[in-house]
């Protein structure tokens, strides 16, 4: 049952047996409560609700149906996994991220998860370096991200499932190789938050809402839950969440929305300086309107040339503003600079890539950026 | 760290199926309850478990063991069964706040210290209040005080947790996860202190 394969068997033998004549009055209650959904305006709690209700209307219907005469608990089971997987494929687009407040926190979450790769390191969460095998949370992440390959809420649960078994696999054979104590939630936790998948408040709320009931219970409520607690960490991280200082951290989201904006615009490939400038003021968080002058104009910095003897206690005033003036622009050049340089880094030119993960993550694993996206 | 001895075996770090569960079955004679370990990171929460799960293991059960999800039947005199679905969580600080999404719908809740620990102690005590706040109301609560075999660096007192967990209604055992000492005690105390279903 557990491969797709027979998964996949199972489900054409229901739509089979959906085809024998006698079954009718079965194909015309799922065909009526399909289009039943065009009737209503889309409400996700609704919809789910009336899905549950349904599959459990139909797997007693299937019960007492003649053409299940004498089957065992588990056909009946496959047959109601088939009509599951073939409801929710019909009823997909309407119910999957259908509402903009759902889109919107999945785009939030996304665009956090995407800033957050830029610095975050996994000495941020505490990973012991024991756990740090980038080929297994390669895998784990990818097992992750089939989760939007699939339709069905089952098929989506699976993959969620087989990413953690990957996990859990590394921390089986961690702790047995290294001799290290097993530290169960401990260590696990914080290695799945590290495998971030795109959409994943619908995903989550998908399978939520529209498994059966009587199938997310006990291990796989358990991994389920372990995925909505790596969603809301991400959703409401903030330094204190992070073994990171808090000035680090701001400057480090900074940094990154500003590379994503540059990766974004294109920027020339060797700005002049007069565009640094204009940046390191679009980055400042209270820009100085003297920001845009001309730098290189002597007229602006009038004692260049003067020697101590020829100060009046007078000039103290405009020297000290002229000396905060070119504190700014030096330390907002500085970071300018910087974040040009890891912008070009981040490019997302697949020639770099290896590049970047070289300068990136020199312990970790490289996180791909396109990945993450999620579209 | 107490138990790294009690490593489980190399063939089973496997989940089982979407289908292998019996779907919430529960009759009076078979109980099926959630029970989640809450306690800072590093107090053993795991090895407890590990534990209990490898010391009556039995190689021709279909026992899963997972880093994090474990569990475990036992067979109480009364002939009635309990099978424990063990619900790990991770104990550092910076996840605290998820820890409703784990102890939601938990009949049981085993709330761990470090005998050698006194912020430990403090910290389960922090976790007694919050499941008193957010726990289900009939949900059994047990205090742990783990790593007993330390005696000589205990620097809880075995007092200080018994009137704890009396002023709070819960029970208390003091458990080695390295010995095994108390380990099954803990469960089946547990296992006669659940609600039974009235209906039988």
């Amino acid at each position: 049952m557990d491969s797709g394969s027979t998964q996949s068997l199972t489900f054409y033998d229901f739509l089979d047996r959906m085809r024998n004549p006698t079954s009718l009055d079965l194909v015309r209650s799922i065909k009526s409560f399909i289009v039943s959904f065009s009737f209503y305006v889309a409400n996700p709690e609704n919809d789910g609700k009336r899905v549950q209700e349904f599959l459990l209307t139909m797997e007693s219907a299937i019960r007492d149906h003649p053409l299940w005469a004498g089957a065992s608990e588990e056909e009946i089971d496959c047959a109601v996994e088939g009509l599951e997987k073939y409801v929710m494929t019909k009823l997909f687009s309407r119910t999957f991220a259908s509402s903009p407040e759902d889109t919107k926190i999945d785009r939030d979450i996304s665009e956090k998860i995407h800033l957050l790769q830029n610095f975050l390191r996994p000495e941020h969460l505490d990973i012991p370096l024991v756990l740090q095998n980038e080929a297994s949370w390669l895998l784990a992440e990818k097992e992750l991200q089939k989760i939007n390959a699939f339709k069905a809420p089952r098929e989506k649960l699976l993959c969620i499932l087989n990413c953690c078994r990957v996990i859990n696999n590394l921390l089986l054979n961690t702790s047995m190789t290294e001799n290290r104590v097993l530290a169960g939630a401990d260590d696990f936790l914080p290695v799945l938050i590290y495998a971030n998948p795109p959409q994943l408040h619908s995903n989550l709320k998908f399978i939520q809402l529209y498994r059966r009931q009587a199938k997310l219970v006990s291990e796989v409520a358990y991994y389920f839950t372990n995925l909505v607690s790596a969603k809301s960490f991400i959703a409401d991280l903030d330094s204190k969440s992070l073994s990171i200082d808090e000035i680090e951290f701001q400057e480090s989201m900074q940094a990154a929305r500003l590379a994503s904006k540059e990766t974004q615009i294109e920027p020339p490939p060797s700005p002049a300086l007069d565009e640094i400038a204009a940046l390191a003021g679009q980055m400042d968080p209270v820009p100085s309107t003297r920001m845009h002058d001309n730098i290189t104009g002597g007229s602006n910095y009038p004692f260049m040339e003067a020697d101590a003897g020829e100060l009046t206690v007078g000039d103290v005033e405009r020297l000290l503003s002229l000396y905060k003036d070119v504190v700014t622009k030096y330390a907002s050049l500085c970071r300018a600079v910087k974040h040009l340089s890891i912008s070009k880094t981040e490019s997302p030119v697949p020639v770099l890539k290896e590049n970047k993960a070289e300068l990136k993550m020199p312990e970790g694993r490289s996180k791909n950026v396109d990945h993450s996206r999620g579209e | 760290m107490g138990c790294s001895s009690s490593l489980p075996d190399r063939s089973s770090g496997r989940l089982s199926g979407l289908n292998a569960d019996g779907a919430g079955a529960t009759d009076a004679k078979n109980l099926r309850v959630k029970l989640v370990l809450l306690g800072d990171s590093g107090v053993g929460k795991s090895c407890i478990v590990l534990r209990f799960v490898r010391g009556q293991f039995d190689p021709t059960s279909k026992v899963t063991v997972g880093a994090s999800f474990l569990s475990q039947t036992i067979a109480l005199q009364d002939s009635t069964t309990v099978k424990f679905e063990i619900w790990d969580t991770a104990g550092q600080e910076r996840y605290a706040a998820l820890a409703p999404l784990y102890y939601r719908g938990a009949a049981v809740a085993v709330v761990v210290y470090d005998i050698t620990s006194p912020e430990s102690f403090t910290k389960a005590q922090y976790w007694v209040k919050e499941l008193q706040k957010h726990g289900s109301p009939d949900i059994v609560m047990a205090l742990v005080g783990n790593k007993a075999d330390l005696h000589e660096n205990r620097e809880v007192p075995v007092q200080d947790g018994i009137d704890y967990a009396e002023k709070n209604g819960m029970f208390f055992i003091e458990t080695s996860a390295k010995t095994a000492d108390n380990i099954n005690q803990l469960f089946e105390e547990i296992a006669k202190r659940l609600p039974r279903p009235t209906t039988s």
